[in-house]
């Protein structure tokens, strides 16, 4: 199976990137082929362009090399793997900028013959989502967890019903034995993906 | 005289986003407005380790200024375009987060525009109101009122569709002078 891994924290010493480093050696180990993309250190930028919303209906869609390379990773993906810091209970920018950027139409879904969406990525079976939060899981329930939604949601629509979802929340307060053992916990299930 | 800022998001200079927003001008005539054009002024939506810039302090400013927040912006992947999220994640966490919120928000109306049906934005769990709702909303005080004004399913709209809810836009933005 091929996994793309996509972990965003603009701090490479943060914990983001140990659970990072635990998902690809789960994934690893169980044989999957795994691509890690750390979109800080990519200067991936989060914002579409004046050029790349002109030409978001057109024929080409994908206006940089970056984000065609990321839309080439992402076709050929049967899993998608996002390890990152929720804030304000959604996606960090850059990572939602990545959703926006590269799953274009083509990519990300096409349209039927009256105008409809349907899903493109049919080959993706797994999402992923390994989150930190920054508050306690009732008041994340509380503000309805935005980022999880855009994830089992939304992109589930671009995937189809083949792909199953799985999600791992770290959530505040935590002691440092707890987000070890969360980090154990998240490369175990890895293990088990395939 | 009320003060008002409106935040405009999006890539394009010439768009319906954009007849929206001048609409809401229109409609704010009389009130001290104060405008943010994220696009315009170059905003940095990344997050990053060092979290200051005078974007980031001068925007503050504006949110402790204004009596109203109106946001203009098209809905992408559910929830704002992560040009207006990534303003979202710096300028407002420390708030929502429980720091010093902005209390003298009285109100925030968000104006924007779907691709897609109501039905497929229910399925998808709504997080961009919610965004509004649960997390600005709380940032401001207890008695902050919201106004969710969308316009779903833009592109199979024809004209006169359109053309109503630039009326609508006016109309609520009036209803803030």
């Amino acid at each position: 199976m091929r996994a793309l891994l996509l972990v965003v924290d603009p701090d490479p010493a943060s914990y983001t990137h140990e659970l990072a480093r635990r998902a690809r050696s789960g994934l690893a180990a169980a044989g999957n082929e795994v691509t890690v993309v750390d979109l800080h250190a990519i200067g991936f930028a989060a914002a579409m362009s004046p050029v790349e919303r002109e030409a978001y209906h057109g024929d080409e869609p994908l206006v940089s090399e970056q984000v065609a390379a990321q839309a080439a990773l992402v076709t050929t993906a049967d899993a998608l793997v996002v390890v990152y810091p929720s804030i304000a209970s959604g996606l960090p920018a850059i990572l939602k900028g990545w959703f926006e950027r590269v799953l274009v139409p083509g990519v990300g879904f096409g349209f039927n013959a009256q105008g409809k969406v349907r899903p493109a990525l049919t080959d993706i079976r797994h999402i992923v989502g390994i989150a930190t939060y920054r508050e306690p899981r009732w008041k994340v329930a509380v503000r309805n967890d935005n980022g999880r939604r855009t994830l089992t949601r939304a992109f589930r629509m671009s995937c189809g019903l083949q792909a199953r979802s799985r999600w791992f929340g770290c959530h505040e307060p935590t002691s440092s034995a707890g987000r070890d053992e969360f980090a154990d916990r998240v490369e175990r299930e890895m293990t088990g993906l395939s | 005289m009320s003060r008002v800022l409106v935040v405009r998001c999006h890539p394009l200079r010439e768009c319906y986003i954009d007849a929206v927003h001048q609409r809401v001008l229109a409609g704010l005539a009389g009130a001290d407005v104060a405008t943010v054009d994220l696009y315009r002024e170059g905003f940095r939506p990344e997050s990053s380790i060092d979290e200051t810039d005078g974007h980031v302090e001068r925007h503050r400013d504006l949110l402790r200024w204004c009596d109203a927040l109106l946001l203009v912006y098209p809905t992408w992947w559910a929830g704002q375009p992560a040009m207006l999220k990534g303003w979202v994640d710096r300028v407002w966490a420390p708030a929502i987060e429980g720091g010093d919120r902005f209390t003298n928000i009285g109100q925030i109306v968000a104006i924007t525009t779907h691709g897609s049906s109501k039905l497929v934005n229910m399925l998808e769990g709504e997080g961009g109101k919610r965004t509004v709702t649960r997390n600005l909303a709380p940032a401001c005080g207890r008695g902050t009122r919201t106004r969710w004004i969308a316009l779903y399913g833009i592109d199979r709209l024809g004209d006169a569709r359109r053309s109503r809810f630039l009326d609508r836009a006016e109309r609520v933005a009036q209803s803030l002078v």
